[in-house]
């Protein structure tokens, strides 16, 4: 718990007892790996796997509180057992099909609030765990969150060639040497990290918005892979701002705002290029 | 003396859905030659490059390769991620760090030099495969797989293709392991011919596979006719001295 020992040392401990801090904080270090991970999916047309691993989630969460673990790692496990499985049985061409992860996603989702609808009322919040809850933040959360970050960052730096071969052609980059199936089996070990930690701040039902909104957006203009992740961390600040703020000044709840602020984000964007384009023609 | 053998394959079967579709291949690509692989559809042809290329590795037989055995490949169809935004600068240094230098000599080969700022999503298909042909001669490649490299071009430019990646052998001193539906453009160029229908038909030089029974079974007489006068050209050409300007064949 070195963290626990800097943060104590540098007299951050009042600063981040203060539950607006640490969900500011919460908020951008998810914005910091959404926008690469974000990226990568919609490159390689796993998004949809996001909001399957998302919505089965329910179900780790119901495992977790069952057998009195924290539900994250619940979770975690659900999200491992399906991408294990969807690799074993996804050949190496054809894409995950749309109607088996719709079965996984829907079933977990089912099955999951039979579970937690099993337990005694007060020990779930059943609406944090759909829409998240950001302002509920607490510090064990923001470790988890940090710490995953920045494993996953550091995998995204070693293997950025490899993921972004393999998201262009899957063959030239098998040919080339890149082992295409490692590289997958990884990925899909980062998208099951990367649910876990991210449904407490977006909730499960929300995760792939924040995977996907961002990231349109920053494709309207954007003309190399890195640079669309770049903005698409600009549109995740922006959605971000506006979702805090809207949900402390109206009391909104903190996950939908910020989705409906980069769809908003999204809109303008749209709305700006179409003007200059027509204004180039 | 033999040239460098780059990969010798062993009777190569491979079945899918209980479906024979290879059925113990065995040939060798060595340095500098030409291999071109023709047949029927659903012979295979597709098959056996990407066993080739590592795309298959379910198979039974034996691959062996030559040690750090590099491999530049254009496949057949080329499936275009129009989501990622990406220059044909960055898709030609997507895995290997060329020189400005290289990258310009590569597209100039394939006379598309003036593609490369250009975003991939905005090229044409023929376009494209100009782009990824000149790719797949970068990184020094020991071994050049041509899956139908002329499929939706034209026939001049199916011509100067076929004579581009004579040049390409001879310059960069690396196999080619070529698929191609017209034995008769691609005659003069190819060392080994590999005729497949499921087994191996017949293999050898072009003359002799252009007269094997076999062969004239899934070809008929018309193409062997047409074969044997391209390979009066080829033998011309030589008794001139090999002077492959490429303007003698009209």
């Amino acid at each position: 718990m070195m963290l626990a020992a800097i943060i104590r040392a540098t007299g951050m401990t009042e600063w981040l007892d203060d539950f607006l801090v640490r969900s500011v904080i919460a908020g951008l270090i998810m914005v910091a790996i959404a926008a690469p991970m974000g990226c990568l999916m919609v490159w390689q047309r796993l998004a949809f796997l996001s909001d399957t691993l998302g919505h089965a989630a329910v179900m780790g969460v119901g495992l977790g509180l069952l057998l009195e673990v924290t539900p994250v790692f619940g979770v975690l496990a659900v999200a491992l057992v399906i991408v294990f499985s969807l690799n074993r049985v996804n050949s190496f061409n054809s894409a995950l099909s749309e109607t088996t992860l719709a079965i996984i996603s829907h079933t977990g989702l089912a099955g999951g609030i039979i579970l937690v609808g099993l337990l005694p009322a007060q020990t779930v919040n059943l609406e944090a765990i759909l829409f998240g809850d950001l302002l509920a933040t607490t510090s064990a959360d923001l470790t988890r969150l940090l710490i995953t970050t920045v494993v996953l960052l550091l995998l995204l730096l070693h293997h950025w060639r490899s993921f972004v071969a393999v998201s262009v052609s899957r063959e030239i980059a098998q040919a080339e040497g890149i082992e295409v199936r490692k590289v997958q089996l990884l990925m899909y070990i980062m998208i099951a990290l990367l649910v876990a930690v991210m449904m407490k701040v977006m909730g499960v039902l929300l995760i792939a918005a924040m995977l996907v909104i961002p990231t349109t957006s920053a494709r309207l203009f954007s003309r190399s892979p890195e640079q669309m992740v770049a903005v698409s961390a600009l549109y995740g600040l922006g959605a971000l701002a506006g979702g805090i703020s809207s949900s402390f000044h109206f009391d909104w709840q903190t996950g939908p705002a910020i989705v409906v602020s980069a769809t908003l984000l999204l809109l303008v964007t749209l709305a700006i290029t179409r003007i200059f384009r027509s204004h180039l023609e | 003396m033999q040239a460098e053998l780059l990969l010798r394959a062993s009777n190569l079967s491979y079945a899918a859905a209980k479906r024979v579709i290879l059925d113990r291949i065995s040939f060798e690509l060595r340095r500098a030659q030409i291999t071109t692989i023709i047949g029927p559809n659903g012979a295979g042809k597709s098959t056996l490059t990407n066993i080739v290329t590592g795309l298959i590795n379910n198979f039974d037989g034996e691959i062996e390769r030559a040690p750090g055995l590099r491999i530049g490949y254009l496949p057949q169809k080329v499936y275009v991620n129009t989501l990622m935004p990406l220059s044909v600068l960055r898709l030609l240094r997507l895995t290997h760090n060329a020189s400005d230098r290289e990258i310009e000599h590569a597209l100039a080969q394939t006379g598309v030099t003036y593609l490369l700022q250009r975003q991939v999503r905005s090229l044409s298909e023929g376009e494209l495969k100009r782009v990824l042909l000149a790719r797949t001669t970068l990184g020094q490649p020991d071994l050049i797989v041509l899956d139908e490299p002329t499929a939706g071009v034209d026939v001049s430019g199916e011509i100067r293709m076929y004579e581009l990646i004579g040049e390409l052998r001879t310059e960069l001193q690396c196999a080619v392991l070529l698929v191609s539906h017209d034995l008769h453009l691609v005659m003069s160029k190819t060392d080994q011919v590999l005729c497949l229908n499921q087994h191996l038909c017949c293999s050898g030089l072009p003359e002799s596979v252009s007269q094997h029974p076999e062969y004239l079974a899934l070809f008929g007489q018309q193409a062997a006719d047409s074969i044997a006068i391209y390979a009066h050209h080829h033998d011309h050409e030589h008794d001139v001295g090999g002077d492959h300007t490429g303007h003698r064949h009209d």
